[in-house]
């Protein structure tokens, strides 16, 4: 008896949270997402696919091609940044390694919003690069940075470049420095050794990275919006705006339920290939 | 292997600077006179001293502390139990339970932000500072789990044995032989839920309501309608607390290296 | 390794502390740049109630959040006209009482019993704001009279927007000849293709704070409320306000408080300690948009802010439109939006 009272202090809790905390949310995300929105932005309990096929409306489907293209640029960008500069820290003596990768993550100690307001010092028009470049005659007429694609992808590889190099960098880090000298000692260059040894190895920890980069990438609104100007949309500032100002709640759930879906693909292959799934939360 | 130190170097250097620079120009403009952030006209400090007046600045930010310490405090202790529940028993579900906690770490978290805004208008909950720290607990909890679960299974599996065999019952055992060893884990975790609530935009911009303004929420209305220095110069004293710290632990830390290195 | 951090942090923290005295409260919804902070805080001080301030950029994301919020989340509220309507259309309002009100006579009568509530019934008005061109004269030399000379390959990203649908479809409706509320497919289909050959000027849409595109001369023309451009042309005397001849845009913004309001007795107190003369005259300083308290205008006639500089160089003869409720029709202009964007 006392046993499974104690037993039931563990499991509760744990049982409880994630069915009315987690599950139920998104399953009425998921109910809502079939039903049908009035004109006066209430909600029809029907069942429609309605929703679902507005979003191969042509507006949508820009604005998918264009939330895909930025997240996948942000992580290509990422994982070239992260590259070799997990490689170079990997390098250093142990002391050194340490405060290298406290120091990569102190900016991300401060606020998001501070850092995205950073850049838009820096970016804008007579921000302070414009400034620098115009004062060092190297460019006639300000450049324009930000209100833009470009100003978004920066926005966003900042924001999530930790989250590429953190995973990559303890993955580089494990590997044994004798494979690597074996490598170049059986004559193999530097690109060979890169693409045959070390790029297996990390595979899984630059998967994981790509996923981490990649999904919080289509849903960042705040950076769009700061950095683009109001006139970008990605998914999340669709969705926010289906929520919050167009009223459309379903059509706003339905384009959440797609985004869940595409995440859960992405967690299948990466487990196909052998990630963790605790590696994510780490 | 040949390493091109100068390269690695190189690379090194400019990530820095890709990082450090846009705070380190805010730091910059908060000494600056001018109002405007764009060109830096003079010294001052009186932007520092505009701080304490500017009322609903710290107000965001006791309520951003409050939130971030309470859902710190209660996801660690929800979290820390159901590591240790679903490490220690078998329970029908408990399949389903694993996948659906990895769900706020891996969806966008505008998802997870509707989500709670559409469970709370159902239930006709009103938007507050309670939605608020609910809402930061669920996106705390399965980071606590994972990380109080890596210290679990890494722990020794006769440890617990030997408690029991020396007659502890399992609450006993919990208390006095399992929580000291999960102790690093228990604190990587909270520290996880904590600066995770501190920086969170997107979960609170749904599920904050009127007297519930965060700092984050507070500097992305602020940023919309003109940012003043006095901002500059609260996040100086936010990254001045942070470096104090980060040298602090990390020169314990690195003591602790050169002892594993001997 | 970063647990002292925390741990020190925890405790920083705790030293904090949270010291919450238990105080009459006012929940009030406004638009974000309309009252400036120290007003709250005189009234607070004054009245010893503590105002949550929370603010929203159009009159769609008002109407959200009032239908998405539990009823009395939020005590007092300022929607524009149209958006008045489509509320009592949907009772989320409740009715006023002007009896609460000492200073109810400053109001101007012109702008009470207007059709949207004509007898003011759930709503008073606050104060009018309109939508006007602002140009920076050092860079823009050409003459601008009509929303069509934005038209213009030379102004390649030098635009900013409010971010506001009504009154952007609005204006290229104008533009074109046409009522800012049409409904009429062929004609939005003619908005549209104009907006759609503005876009490549446009550098951004901005509600909250346009002024600041025109101040650090990111943008040389705004399209924006006038307000933000009078504040653009204190900092910066170039910036010329013209009005264009095609008519502008107006919104009165009105003191409304939504059904199910908890603390209505602090939300009229508000309401009058605002309606005061000075009061307003405080609140247009801050942020110079158009009264209608009687009060004020008497009081402060020979004020800078009434001089014919910042009024602007005027082609409208007059003209000013409201955004009118168009009922379903606003699915039309949700599209339209989603696609010029």
């Amino acid at each position: 008896m006392k046993n499974k009272i104690i037993r039931s202090i563990f499991i509760v809790p744990v049982i409880l949270y994630s069915l009315l905390l987690i599950a139920l949310p998104i399953i009425y995300v998921l109910i809502i997402s079939f039903y049908k929105n009035d004109s006066y932005g209430g909600m029809i309990r029907t069942f429609t696919l309605e929703n679902y096929m507005s979003i191969f409306n042509s507006v949508y489907i820009g604005i998918f091609l264009k939330s895909f293209l930025i997240a996948v640029i942000t992580m290509f960008i990422c994982m070239i940044i992260s590259y070799p500069f997990a490689l170079a820290v990997s390098h250093k003596n142990a002391k050194t390694q340490s405060i290298f990768m406290t120091l990569v993550m102190v900016p991300f100690l401060t606020n998001s919003l501070i850092r995205m307001y950073g850049w838009i010092v820096l970016l804008r028009k007579n921000g302070v690069i414009n400034q620098v470049l115009l004062s060092l005659n190297i460019i006639k007429n300000p450049l324009n940075l930000m209100y833009n694609n470009l100003g978004i992808v920066i926005g966003m590889v900042y924001t999530l470049l930790p989250f590429m190099i953190l995973p990559l960098y303890s993955s580089i880090s494990t590997i044994d420095y004798r494979l690597l000298e074996a490598s170049s000692d059986l004559g193999a260059n530097k690109w060979k050794t890169f693409t045959k040894v070390i790029l297996p190895i990390t595979f899984p920890a630059l998967f994981n990275g790509g996923l981490m980069v990649f999904t919080p990438a289509l849903g960042f609104f705040f950076i769009v919006d700061l950095l683009g100007g109001g006139k970008i949309m990605i998914l999340g500032n669709l969705i926010k705006n289906q929520f919050l100002t167009a009223r459309n709640w379903p059509f706003g759930a339905a384009i959440a339920i797609l985004l869940i879906i595409i995440t859960y693909i992405l967690i299948m292959i990466y487990r196909k290939i052998g990630g963790k799934m605790d590696d994510l939360g780490a | 292997m040949r390493n091109n130190k100068l390269l690695d170097n190189i690379v090194i250097i400019s990530v820095f600077i890709f990082l450090f620079l846009p705070i380190f120009v805010l730091i910059l403009f908060s000494f600056n006179t001018s109002e405007l952030n764009i060109i830096f006209e003079g010294f001052t400090l009186h932007w520092y001293k505009d701080l304490f007046y500017n009322r609903s600045l710290l107000e965001a930010l006791i309520n951003t502390l409050l939130v971030a310490l309470s859902s710190t405090i209660i996801s660690t202790i929800i979290g820390t139990i159901s590591a240790y529940g679903l490490y220690k028993y078998d329970f029908k579900g408990k399949k389903i339970i694993n996948e659906l906690l990895y769900i706020p770490i891996v969806i966008p978290e505008i998802v997870l932000g509707i989500s709670l805004l559409s469970i709370y208008t159902l239930m006709k909950m009103e938007l507050g500072m309670f939605t608020l720290i609910l809402a930061h607990i669920t996106f705390s909890i399965p980071f606590v789990i994972v990380s109080v679960r890596s210290s679990l299974t890494s722990m020794d599996p006769n440890l617990e044995q030997a408690a029991s065999d020396l007659g502890a019952d399992s609450l006993t055992t919990f208390f006095r032989v399992i929580l000291p060893s999960l102790v690093p884990g228990i604190l990587s975790g909270a520290e996880l839920a904590f600066s995770l609530s501190l920086d969170d935009v997107v979960i609170s911009y749904f599920t904050a309501g009127p007297g519930s303004n965060t700092l984050p929420l507070h500097i992305y209305s602020i940023i919309k309608t003109g940012v003043t220095p006095d901002v500059n110069a609260l996040i100086s004293l936010m990254l001045l607390t942070i470096f104090i710290v980060l040298t602090i632990s990390m020169v314990i830390s690195l003591r602790k290296i050169k002892g594993d290195e001997r | 390794m970063k647990r002292k951090i925390i741990l020190l942090l925890l405790f920083i923290f705790l030293l904090c502390g949270c010291t919450k005295e238990d105080k009459k409260v006012l929940n009030v919804l406004n638009w974000s740049s309309y009252i400036p902070d120290e007003v709250i805080r005189q009234f607070e001080k004054e009245n010893n109630i503590k105002v949550n301030y929370s603010t929203y950029s159009s009159n769609e994301e008002l109407l959200a959040k009032i239908s998405s919020s539990k009823e009395g989340t939020y005590d007092l509220i300022f929607p524009s006209d149209y958006m008045i309507e489509i509320m009592i259309n949907r009772k989320m309002l409740e009715e006023i009482d002007v009896t609460k009100l000492t200073n109810y006579n400053n109001l101007n009568r012109q702008y009470l019993g207007l059709p949207f509530d004509t007898d003011n019934k759930y709503s008073l008005p606050f104060l009018y704001a309109t939508v006007v061109l602002a140009v920076n004269r050092d860079y823009i030399k050409d003459d601008i009279t009509s929303y069509k000379d934005l038209i213009n390959t030379k102004y390649k990203n030098d635009i900013v927007l409010i971010d506001d649908q009504r009154f952007v479809i609005g204006m290229s409706l104008l533009a074109n000849g046409y009522s800012m509320n049409s409904t009429n497919n062929e004609e939005l289909r003619i908005a549209q293709k104009w907006l759609e050959k503005l876009k490549p000027n446009i550098k951004a849409y901005d509600s909250d704070c346009p002024k600041n595109f025109l101040i650090t001369e990111e943008a040389y023309i705004g399209y924006i409320w006038d307000a933000e451009a009078k504040l653009a042309k204190m900092e910066n005397d170039s910036i010329e306000i013209i009005k264009p001849k095609e008519g502008i845009g107006i919104s009165l913004d009105n003191y409304a408080i939504p059904k199910g309001a908890k603390n209505i007795e602090e939300a009229y107190k508000f309401i009058d300690y605002i309606l005061d003369a000075d009061i307003m005259h405080q609140i247009l300083e801050g942020y110079p948009y158009n009264s209608v308290n009687i009060a004020t205008d008497l009081k402060y006639k020979d004020d800078i802010m009434y001089s014919s500089k910042y009024i602007g160089t005027d082609y409208d003869n007059n003209s000013k439109y409201f955004v009118e409720n168009i009922g379903s029709s606003i699915k039309n202009y949700d599209i339209l939006w989603a696609e010029i964007k």
